[in-house]
């Protein structure tokens, strides 16, 4: 398997459209970039600041792709289900119950994103009468991941709500196989103690 | 709406969508939006204290430290560790689960990350564990608990979220956090010994095979050192030591010992990229929640309490502090409960005296604990769902071993001088000392 197909995660397939796979891969690819991006800015600047000639620019892009790493990760956890979760009651419940309470939980989100959209776009707008320093870049041009990061929440959470409601949330999955990450080479064997 | 009904109210969201099955992050969002409708905070307001809550440099460490937690279990170095784990205390009662105790306190100072820790551990020694004849609901038991050192010992991920949201010195907390979490790693190990089970009987390792496997974990080894050496004598702050752990792992340990791994980078990185999201959204969101409880005078009125209680008796404080973590712990998860108590654990600290440091290590010991206490202890449902047994029996087993995490807890309250000393040595600044004007050394407060 490719590693560009290995970064579309198969777990509840039927809650995704398959036109939307480009998008999470296209997503997880530059959730790499930007870490990559922001390991090698920082790195950058700890090597410039050694031999006395710190850009300072660097720590503007370091926290450009830090927050961007943090709001395009955010949102394709959404399609993922890999946030974090208390814990997920509505999974041991059956038929109605069950859509019920997935619908509620996708609508809670769609609130929030909603919310992140609308609200994040006005601060986007105000953020351009502040300016980072040195670079005197608009304070907006970090804004715009919060408005971006919620419409492609709200674009997700749409997408399971439709497949949800047509197929069902409530879909068995393989189970995970418990891969041994190591081989334990020297266990020797061992005689059960009396 | 009076301020305590409007705090109810949020909490009550936060706690019904967030058990009900929302995302915490954004049952954190939305009990904050809804509770703000009811004052006169405005919502773009809101939005400004969840980006303000993730824009901080001190935060930009996680993302290196899972990195580095992410590229060590993917890139199978884990067996070396396993390996030289296995030499060092293979033989003692209790075998296995030795093993694993000892491993996560190595494994520990690498990643920084209870859950990074359950599933490396899980994956590597709950087989062997399982073939050995041990119960499952002792192994997830055993796993869960051990891997909770992560939490205390450096580059703990929850020290740096507590170090950056209460303007604490991490460096501070990454040194205080050492003496507890290795009384839990050795408390775990009498505990094995005594009362759990014996386990395969192996003859102690020569010192020829204890020796090789040093020497073949000798470059993961260097982690540690790079990490805490780099902090410590003033190179690197935290952020920029997890860049050069990576940097190692990437450039020395990944082509020495598993070059078939470089092709597949790029995907550690892609997956590295969005974990790192996951705990910052969360901090942002937390951010908010903690804001809106310090705005309606919630976190003052907590405090009040609490010194209502206690007085200034900074025992009895640390004591009602931890009794009020270990309940919430039981709910939420440490970096959200971090976050959003911080301005009461500011405020009891100035009120009882504190060292903030002490207070840190207090309370991220009593968030460790939580993490396999029920009915939501993360780190010890994870280890039930990786090993494959009922959490309510994992659960029974782990009872038992609720008496190490205790024993360290009360430690911690009660000896401040043990727990401080290893800052006070390394980084006496950390601690609240200063250059002694007159003459050499510092002067720290009682």
């Amino acid at each position: 398997m490719r590693i560009a197909d290995k970064l579309v995660l198969e777990r509840q397939r039927h809650l995704k459209w398959r036109a939307f796979d480009v998008l999470e891969m296209a997503l997880m690819m530059l959730c790499g970039l930007l870490l990559f991006g922001f390991s090698t800015t920082v790195m950058f600047d700890i090597v410039t600041r050694t031999i006395g000639h710190p850009w300072l620019w660097l720590q503007e892009v370091t926290q450009t792709f830090f927050i961007y790493g943090i709001f395009i990760g955010a949102a394709v956890a959404t399609r993922r289900n890999d946030h974090l979760y208390l814990t997920a009651v509505s999974e041991a419940l059956r038929g109605t119950p069950r859509l019920v309470a997935e619908i509620t939980i996708r609508i809670v989100v769609l609130g929030v994103a909603f919310c992140l959209v609308y609200f994040g776009y006005i601060n986007f707008l105000r953020g351009f009468s502040s300016f980072r320093m040195p670079s005197l870049t608009p304070i907006a041009s970090l804004y715009a991941a919060i408005p971006v990061s919620g419409a492609l929440i709200a674009l997700f959470t749409i997408e399971q709500l439709i497949n949800g409601y047509r197929k069902g949330f409530d879909h068995r999955e393989p189970p995970e196989a418990l891969v041994e990450v190591a081989p334990i080479l020297p266990i020797s064997p061992g005689r059960r103690r009396s | 709406m009076s301020a305590t009904l409007i705090l109810g109210l949020m909490t009550f969201l936060f706690l019904f969508f967030g058990y009900l099955g929302v995302p915490v992050a954004f049952s954190l969002m939305a009990g904050v939006l809804v509770g703000a409708a009811f004052t006169d905070v405005t919502f773009p307001a809101i939005i400004q204290k969840i980006f303000d809550g993730m824009d901080s440099e001190a935060l930009l460490a996680i993302p290196f430290f899972l990195l580095v937690g992410e590229l060590m279990s993917s890139a199978n170095v884990v067996s070396r560790i396993t390996n030289l784990s296995l030499a060092l205390v293979g033989h003692v009662r209790g075998g296995l689960s030795q093993v694993v105790t000892v491993f996560s306190m190595f494994f520990s100072e690498m990643s920084g990350s209870t859950t990074a820790d359950v599933a490396v551990i899980s994956r590597a020694l709950g087989g062997p564990m399982k073939k050995e004849g041990y119960e499952p609901a002792f192994i997830a038991a055993i796993i869960a608990a051990a891997s909770t050192i992560a939490a205390l010992v450096p580059p703990s991920i929850t020290a740096v979220v507590y170090g950056a949201v209460g303007n604490v010195s991490i460096a501070g907390l990454f040194m205080a956090g050492v003496v507890p979490g290795f009384m839990i790693g050795f408390g775990l190990m009498i505990y094995c010994y005594f009362f759990g089970p014996a386990g395969m009987r192996r003859p102690r390792a020569p010192f020829r095979d204890v020796a090789r496997a040093f020497k073949d974990a000798s470059l993961p080894l260097m982690i540690p050192f790079i990490l805490l050496g780099g902090i410590l004598t003033g190179w690197f702050t935290p952020t920029e030591a997890g860049v050069v752990a990576a940097i190692w792992i990437l450039a020395v340990i990944i082509p020495a010992l598993n070059r078939g791994h470089i092709r597949l980078l790029p995907y550690d990185f892609c997956l590295a990229g969005l974990i790192f999201s996951l705990p910052l959204i969360t901090i942002g969101a937390a951010n908010a929640f903690g804001w809106m409880l310090a705005y309606l005078r919630g976190a003052i009125l907590i405090a009040e309490w609490i010194t209502g209680l206690a007085g200034n008796d900074p025992h009895i404080i640390m004591l009602l502090m931890v009794l009020l973590f270990t309940i919430i712990g039981d709910f939420i998860e440490p970096v959200p409960t971090i976050i959003i108590f911080m301005p009461l654990v500011n405020a009891l600290t100035v009120a009882g005296n504190i060292n903030p440091v002490h207070m840190g290590v207090v309370l991220i010991a009593t968030l460790a604990f939580g993490l396999i206490t029920p009915p939501y202890g993360l780190v010890l449902l994870m280890a039930s769902k990786f090993v494959g047994v009922r959490f309510s029996k994992a659960l029974r087993a782990a009872l038992p071993i609720y008496v190490v995490f205790l024993g360290t807890i009360a430690f911690a309250i009660y000896f401040p001088k043990v727990v401080l000393w290893l800052p006070k040595q390394v980084i006496p600044e950390s601690v609240g000392c200063f250059k002694n004007p007159s003459g050499t050394g510092y002067i720290c407060p009682k």
